[in-house]
């Protein structure tokens, strides 16, 4: 097999890798999304009909106390996958000045340490977001009582995330300038955006 | 020391096309070893600064402006300018920013409006004999302009950031930008004078009174929120939620060209897009703390001091350095990067938080779209397909428009602050 030949199974078997290990988080990421908003959509609810209504009646308030934390802990979590997803769609900022313009082999090189580093980075904070889970075992929300291990183990899935997905690009050859906005399905952007 | 190798390992990454959230990273990480601090705050910060009711608001407004956007609402919006200003000379011209200030309005995302505002546009600016030239810089300024119109996801982070009320900041932002919509609205009437540029066909009545009833569902967005906001009926994460599950039913029962599948996908869009904007806020936190402990304020207050005898000075002075960053970094990476450190100065200097912010955000917008590498500048300028040195040629004249709308934004507070104040958010 030639070099062209190598990088392009390399390309395939780092594709086919990062499809089969983000397969369930793409999904999940989906369901957080649609949990906050839906969170969201119930606080408005509970707080501009279901309070004056039990006001009226003279019924006991509701408390919806638990809205503010359902949709805090969704947004870490939805952070941390998409953060992680975000790496293999190459949707985080980046700036693409200088490496474009040098020659292919400088170039891979620089691709594949950048992705090293990405990779060390995830490691890092899936390690240390390991760690502060196992800490906070023993405390739980005040809201829902929920373990906070629960809320803190989001670092050290979503820094694997990362980790396996720069490992996953970096036996891809790096994508020219024109190809750098990534879309997905729909066609959005997701680079550069404010 | 550890100032320098933090700064110097996040500008080599960042130059090598390390993304930028993670060239913080590494600094970041590099900071807290050479300065001895513990490693664990990398996650605690990750979670702390993640775990944040006011940033809900940002998948909510990403989600319905891009629903709002893929129902093809830029139509509805576009036929409502043209037939506000389209009957003047050059109001083809001038519909781009108008149409541009009601766009931003809806849609949080400044790529998508640029990516959709090209793709409407810029086929009947060249019909009606504009130069691709023109038609980039009409697109790329009115974008700039709607930097500030809310619910820009921007305004969310910079209040974040320096801890102002985000409604307050969506309040404070729709005059200013209109202030700079007619500094540019101005140089497309002189510029139609000195070019020849067409008068468009004048409407008719019936035309107009079609087009507002085509864009009254989009409009109802800007109306909630500012009506929302002014009367104190809900806050930013509220009416996020409110504006997305309206934008859902327009998209299920009015418009009807929108599957579940692909309401489904823009869902995966909005909830990366999201991650990629709230890890950078997070991962900033750390390179933040850093700065402070390290004494970067005190640095940039001494660099910045010969400009605090004036406020109009100050802010003039930070806003091009924000330039320079947005256009560099983009919008968000220099909003978390630098306004952080300029803001305590601001404050020391009893400038307002709302007016900094603005000014700011008024800056990151141009920045955006300042050549020869504002990525939204770039973005517009593949419509056109004219490359960005000969487009400096017809661009200059609409970058000192938009520089002569930040100054008046600058030397009058007022233009920022009536709004707020008149709700009650400024004494």
């Amino acid at each position: 097999m030639n070099a062209s030949g190598q990088a392009v199974a390399g390309a395939s078997n780092g594709r086919s890798v990062r499809d089969i290990v983000l397969f369930v988080p793409r999904f999940v990421l989906i369901a957080l999304l649609a949990l906050a908003i839906a969170d969201m959509i119930v606080g408005v609810f509970l707080r501009y009909v279901m309070v004056p209504v039990t006001d009226w009646l003279d019924l006991d308030p509701i408390n919806f106390f638990w809205v503010e934390e359902v949709g805090e802990y969704s947004l870490a979590w939805l952070t941390m996958i998409g953060a992680g997803i975000g790496v293999a769609e190459r949707a985080h900022f980046t700036l693409r000045v200088v490496t474009h313009r040098l020659p292919p082999v400088p170039q891979r090189a620089v691709h594949i340490a950048s992705n090293l580093l990405i990779a060390v980075f995830g490691g890092l904070a899936a390690w240390y977001g390991t760690r502060l889970a196992i800490i906070n075992t023993a405390l739980t929300s005040p809201a829902l009582q929920l373990n906070l291990a629960w809320l803190y183990a989001a670092p050290a899935v979503g820094g694997v995330l990362m980790a396996i997905s720069a490992l996953s690009l970096a036996v891809e050859p790096p994508v020219t300038e024109e190809a750098a906005p990534v879309a997905s399905e729909s066609g959005a952007l997701a680079a550069g955006d404010d | 020391m550890l100032l320098a190798a933090t700064g110097l390992v996040f500008a080599i990454l960042a130059a090598l096309s390390v993304p930028i959230v993670f060239a913080l990273g590494a600094a970041a990480v590099t900071g807290l070893v050479l300065g001895g601090y513990s490693l664990e705050m990398l996650a605690s910060s990750l979670i702390g600064a993640s775990q944040n009711w006011i940033l809900l608001a940002i998948p909510s407004f990403i989600f319905a402006g891009t629903i709002m956007e893929r129902c093809g609402m830029s139509y509805a919006l576009v036929d409502l300018a043209r037939a506000l200003v389209g009957w003047l000379r050059g109001g083809l011209g001038m519909s781009v920013i108008v149409v541009s200030y009601f766009f931003s309005d809806i849609c949080g995302s400044k790529m998508a409006e640029v990516s959709a505002l090209g793709s409407t546009l810029m086929p009947p600016l060249k019909r009606a004999g504009y130069r691709p030239a023109d038609g980039a810089s009409l697109i790329a300024a009115g974008t700039a302009m709607g930097m500030l119109v809310p619910p820009a996801i921007f305004l969310i982070v910079i209040g974040e950031v320096t801890n102002i009320s985000v409604v307050a900041l969506f309040l404070a932002g729709f005059v200013p930008a209109a202030v700079i919509g007619i500094c540019l609205c101005l140089l497309v009437a002189l510029q139609a004078h000195l070019l020849g540029w067409p008068k468009d066909t004048r409407p008719s009545f019936r035309f107009l009174l079609r087009s507002l009833r085509d864009a009254a569902v989009p409009l109802v967005i800007p109306l909630v929120i500012l009506g929302g906001f002014y009367f104190g009926a809900f806050t930013a994460t509220e009416a996020g939620a409110i504006v997305a599950l309206y934008s859902l039913a327009a998209a299920r029962l009015y418009y009807r060209n929108l599957t579940w599948r692909q309401i489904v996908w823009i869902g995966y869009d909005s909830a990366v897009l999201t991650a990629v904007v709230v890890f950078l806020l997070a991962v900033a936190t750390i390179f933040q703390y850093l700065m402070g402990v390290t004494g970067v304020p005190l640095l940039l207050g001494e660099l910045l001091k010969p400009l605090e005898s004036a406020h109009w000075l100050f802010l003039l002075g930070v806003a091009l350095i924000t330039m320079v960053f947005g256009m560099v970094l983009e919008g968000l990476p220099a909003a978390v990067v630098l306004i952080p450190v300029v803001f305590p100065i601001a404050n020391r200097l009893g400038i307002n938080p709302i007016h900094f912010d603005i000014v700011q955000t008024a800056a990151v917008g141009i920045g955006l779209f300042l050549p020869p590498m504002g990525v939204g500048l770039l973005m517009a300028l593949r419509f056109a397909e004219v490359p960005v040195g000969e487009h400096a040629k017809t661009y200059w004249p609409y970058v000192l428009a938009l520089l002569v709308g930040l100054m008046l934004i600058i030397c009058l507070p007022e233009l920022s602050l009536a709004i707020p104040r008149s709700a009650g958010f400024v004494r």
